[in-house]
């Protein structure tokens, strides 16, 4: 919280999240996915773009075990991983 | 017995020196100015002074007079012009009996404001948030700008009163705008018992705030912790793409993500932002 008593100035405002929160994953399902996220964030020197393809099966992992309510991935802005993979399903 | 009764003046003889002698006190007084003298009551009185002067004619009524009107008749005797007269006055009277209703109107209209902008607000569910951009659409559709590369850096605190073990579980991550981003938080509860927090988060530089949206996150919930359990807090937010074209932020490269856990008791009241 913005504690600074500056006389004058603007303070933050925190605004809600967009979705809520996401509920507290209290048995671990999907932490076989973090892990895998954080690796790969470390080894690519915490460069979000390279680990996307992680992040989003992180999240696929949440929603399907009602951590998280359903979206379509396009929706959370990973329209082109999508596409990438059915691209390589068609060619492969 | 009758006449005026003149009060301090004994003699008719001192009376008449005191009055009429030149240069004495009293006929100084008598030579003040009449604005100077008690009992002046405004330029009303330069009206009464001029009317003295006989430049004024005793015309319309005076201000004691303006209770009783007299009834109003045309002033031309022509009978023509009498009733247009007539009309004119009744057309006046309509449109200024028009222009006090569209007043009130106005003032009951900008009371009526308040509880129907907030009845529009949860129809449309926009919830007082009536910015643009902040719809999942947006997401959908905001192309990445890959050259433009922000560090993010997070910060973990815990009020002094919560006994949990908070931390990020990455220092730093490089995210471009209008990429969705993941990043974790930890958190143990090494206590024996369950404890309930509740989260918020600041973002400096203070202007970069405003384009650092968050989708999903931890904070302004409760959530709560079984004795010894340790569980992961992921963040998935993303910065608006047009912080890329915003000129006051050319020169920031760095946004520190700060959270701050707080025990949530009974009756505590988090400034937290509407959520209803």
């Amino acid at each position: 919280m913005s504690t600074a008593m500056n006389f004058g100035t603007k303070s933050f405002q925190p605004r809600p999240p967009d979705k809520g929160s996401f509920p507290l994953d209290h048995f671990g399902e999907c932490k076989s996915f973090k892990e895998k996220f954080m690796k790969c964030l470390r080894d690519n020197n915490f460069e979000n773009a390279l680990c996307r393809n992680q992040s989003k099966e992180y999240l696929e992992c949440r929603m399907n075990r009602q951590l998280m309510a359903q979206e379509s991935l396009k929706k959370l802005g990973f329209g082109d991983l999508i596409d990438g993979k059915s691209e390589a399903r068609n060619e492969s | 017995m009758g006449g005026l009764w003149r009060p301090g003046c004994r003699g008719v003889v001192f009376c008449g020196w005191r009055w009429s002698h030149p240069g004495s006190p009293a006929r100084a007084a008598e030579r003040v100015e009449a604005f100077l003298r008690p009992g002046w009551n405004g330029t009303g009185d330069a009206e009464w002074g001029l009317r003295r002067l006989g430049t004024w004619k005793r015309t319309g009524p005076r201000a004691r007079d303006r209770a009783v009107q007299p009834p109003w008749r045309p002033k031309s005797t022509n009978p023509f012009t009498r009733a247009q007269e007539e009309d004119w006055r009744r057309r006046n009277k309509t449109v200024l009996t028009y222009v006090v209703a569209a007043a009130v109107g106005m003032l009951g209209a900008s009371y009526a404001a308040v509880p129907l902008y907030r009845l529009y607000c949860q129809t449309t569910g926009l919830g007082g948030s009536a910015v643009a951009g902040h719809a999942s659409d947006q997401i959908e559709n905001m192309v990445p700008v890959k050259d433009r590369i922000i560090k993010v850096t997070f910060n973990a605190d815990v009020h002094a009163s919560l006994q949990w073990n908070f931390r990020p579980q990455q220092t730093e991550i490089y995210v471009v705008p209008g990429e969705t981003a993941l990043a974790f938080y930890k958190a143990k509860n090494p206590t024996d018992k369950p404890v309930i927090g509740i989260s918020t988060y600041n973002v400096v530089p203070f202007e970069a705030g405003q384009y650092f949206n968050k989708i999903q996150c931890f904070c302004f919930e409760e959530q709560r912790l079984n004795p010894q359990e340790e569980v992961d807090m992921p963040v998935f937010f993303y910065i608006d793409p047009e912080f890329a074209e915003d000129p006051k932020m050319v020169n920031v490269d760095l946004i520190t993500l700060s959270y701050t856990f707080f025990e949530a008791k009974e009756g505590y009241k988090l400034p937290v932002p509407g959520y209803n």
